[in-house]
């Protein structure tokens, strides 16, 4: 493709040259002006096709190079006006140029569209320049283009293609007036685009935005004031205008891409930001060098071969035609992070290295720190997972006592009555000895009850806590006042621990507190669950006694909740747990 | 004439020794199940008198059942028996349609009568 530019500047080249000759021998065009307006066509070639070479991904390199050699072939007309061959090639590319400074403008700077709204105008674009070569190539004299300030068409060759040659003189205006409306909807475009952009891209657009506005602004002044055939050539305040605003274009290219280059000087700003960023701040950082809020980080996980947000959670990257790029950070086989982020940073591949560059180090604390946030969310969920488990279990046994041990017990004591009506009064005192069997299985039945119910209440599992709260209440060694008493069903688990925490701290006021009343409140605030139970007892409670405490919290803590206890030396003790249960 | 009971229960052992216990006292146990719906089976075929009822049932819950009994006109008399306390029940026991309830270890032929008083 190197030799395809080579050509093509050795080729514009050499036809500047041989147009500026003919010029200069020549009564027309003014040699002066051709010698400017030539210099700034071919510096625009030569702009578009080194960004061709440095970009060859990009095809903004390529309408770059093609805008102002669409140019310079339609004014072959005012140069060789005399010949066919020459004017041939000037009509049919007469409007060319504009279209291909659309398809520049709209697609810039990646060279493709992101919007159908601007291909259409584009294709529109393309679709009216090829009718009026069409037109004038094959039906209409080019003595029709004449106006009274351009004067050389009198004498212009007819093109090669001509058939018809007929005379209508004010068929351009229709053209002018069509490429008018088009030059507007541009502009409403481009504005649309810069209002949607990110900051990052809106810098990448704002230099074309400038020149291509003042370009337009100059077109559509006048196009529509004089008409296309307004002579520049004698016209030396036109000239100016227009030579400075064509070249404008290539300037504000060449403005962007130097700043798209550029990437230094932001990145020493952010290894300075880097010094003092906070944990879990790289991304804010990164986010502000790189001009993009959108920006997205995650971090690779190698043991989990997979990327991770600041957090710790999975995260997906985005599909490669979706409208976000992504930028791997470190050596493909072992990356260190990954950044989603706007496509047109894809420009600036100096600047999104040397940020990665510099971020380098504090990825790999965030990474750590993904990876201990990964590990203890891990941990969390299989401490839930335990402590589920263990519930589950606990009311597998009280089940399996309730229909196993306790309903023979019964039966046992059903059958102790039986005998006793098949033995009579008192057979040789039996009936004492009945008695003491009946005795002890109902100590029996007793015990096994207790025994289940500290397993796991079977009314929690049947009736819900607040039934469970309420018998706990009622079987409680301390007087309990309820104050406030869920209806609802909550999920098992947070049942469980709210019941086990009222009932452990029930346990421990009738024990240690000294005290015979006790105050249970459970009420529900903002997707969590408040337990207190509270006495006025004595106090001192040491939470490190005991394992009952400790066991507690380790339930509570499992669910993501807190536990408290407040308990100074006289002044009674109040157990606080939060629970989440939304 | 005998009152007729029908037993539901799901544990075999407690049913086969209560309807000794009620045959021994007297009673005409005319058939026995293990869950609400054959309970519903036997009610509608056999017209027992009074139902000794478990309160938890695989199927339904025994306070349910007594409701669903009750809204019959000359539906049998539901007595509720469980091996837990009434306490334990939250005051479903009172809001209950059934006459009484009675735990598994008190259940004698002298607490049934007792339940019945007026009934035969």
């Amino acid at each position: 493709m190197r030799a395809v530019r080579l050509l093509i500047w050795t080729g514009s080249a050499l036809l500047c040259g041989a147009m500026l000759l003919s010029a200069v021998h020549g009564i027309w065009p003014p040699a002066g002006k051709a010698a400017i307006s030539l210099a700034a066509s071919l510096a625009g070639i030569t702009i578009g096709l080194v960004v061709w070479d440095r970009r060859p991904e990009s095809r903004t390199g390529l309408f770059l190079t093609a805008y102002p050699l669409a140019g310079l072939l339609a004014d072959l007309g005012s140069y060789y006006w005399g010949s066919s061959f020459a004017m041939t090639i000037a009509l049919a590319t007469s409007w060319l140029a504009a279209p291909i400074f659309g398809q520049l403008v709209l697609t810039y700077p990646t060279g493709r569209f992101t919007s159908r709204l601007d291909r259409a105008l584009v294709e529109i674009a393309y679709g009216a320049a090829g009718l009026y070569a069409l037109v004038f190539l094959v039906f209409v004299s080019p003595r029709s283009l004449t106006d009274s300030a351009d004067w050389h068409c009198w004498v212009c060759a007819p093109p090669v293609t001509q058939i018809a040659s007929r005379d209508l003189t004010g068929t351009h205006r229709i053209f002018d007036w069509i490429f008018v409306a088009l030059a507007l909807a541009l502009l409403v475009l481009l504005f649309r685009r810069l209002v949607r952009a990110t900051p990052a891209g809106r810098r990448v657009v704002l230099p074309l935005a400038v020149a291509t506005c003042a370009l337009a602004v100059e077109f559509l002044v006048q196009t529509s004031l004089y008409g296309t055939n307004l002579n520049t050539w004698t016209s030396s305040a036109w000239f100016v205008i227009s030579t400075v605003t064509d070249l404008a274009v290539s300037v504000a290219l060449a403005a962007g891409l130097l700043w798209l280059g550029r990437g230094r000087g932001a990145v020493a700003g952010l290894v300075v930001e880097l010094q003092q960023t906070p944990p879990g701040g790289v991304r804010d950082a990164l986010a502000r060098t790189l001009g993009d809020p959108s920006l997205e980080l995650a971090l690779w996980l190698p043991e989990r071969s997979g990327y991770v947000d600041g957090a710790g959670r999975p995260v997906e990257l985005p599909e490669l035609d979706s409208r976000r790029a992504v930028t791997v950070l470190g050596p493909s086989d072992s990356p260190v992070a990954a950044l989603v982020h706007d496509p047109v940073l894809l420009e600036r591949p100096a600047l999104l290295a040397s940020a990665g560059a510099a971020a380098r180090l504090s990825l790999e604390n965030e990474r750590l720190q993904a990876e201990l946030r990964a590990q203890l969310a891990e941990l969390h969920a299989s401490r839930a997972r335990i402590v589920s488990a263990g519930d589950e279990e606990r009311r597998r046994l009280e089940r399996d006592l309730h229909d196993g041990a306790q309903q023979r017990l019964l039966s046992l004591g059903i059958a102790l009555q039986l005998l006793r009506g098949k033995l009579g009064v008192d057979a040789n005192g039996a009936g004492e000895l009945l008695d003491e069997a009946d005795d002890e299985l109902r100590a029996a039945l007793d015990e096994l009850r207790e025994l289940a119910r500290g397993i796991h209440p079977a009314v929690l599992t049947d009736e819900g806590l607040g039934a469970a709260l309420r018998s706990l209440a009622g079987r409680s060694a301390v007087s309990v006042t309820i104050a406030a008493i869920p209806d609802d069903r909550l999920p098992a688990a947070t049942e469980a621990a709210a019941y086990f925490v009222v009932s452990e701290a029930l346990t421990n006021v009738a024990k240690y507190a000294g005290t015979a009343e006790a105050r249970v409140s459970v009420s529900r605030r903002n997707g969590r669950m408040l337990v207190d139970v509270e006495d006025d007892g004595v106090g001192g409670a040491d939470p490190s006694r005991g394992t009952g405490l400790r066991g507690l919290a380790d339930r509570v803590h499992a669910l993501d909740g807190v536990l408290e206890l407040d308990s100074p030396p006289g002044h009674g003790t109040r157990l606080h747990a939060e629970i989440p249960c939304a | 004439m005998a009152l007729r009971v029908l037993v539901v229960d799901d544990h075999p052992s407690f049913r086969r020794f209560a309807r000794r216990l009620l045959e021994a006292a007297g009673y005409e146990v005319v058939a026995e199940a293990a869950d609400g719906a054959s309970a519903r089976e036997v009610v509608r075929r056999q017209r027992p008198d009074l139902v000794l009822l478990d309160v938890l049932l695989p199927d339904t819950s025994g306070f349910e059942l007594a409701e669903e009994l009750h809204v019959e006109s000359g539906g049998p008399v539901v007595v509720l028996t469980s091996s837990r306390s009434a306490s334990e029940f939250d005051g479903a026991i009172k809001r209950s349609s059934a006459r009484a309830f009675i735990t598994k270890r008190d259940l004698t032929p002298a607490a049934i009568a007792d339940l019945l008083i007026g009934l035969a």
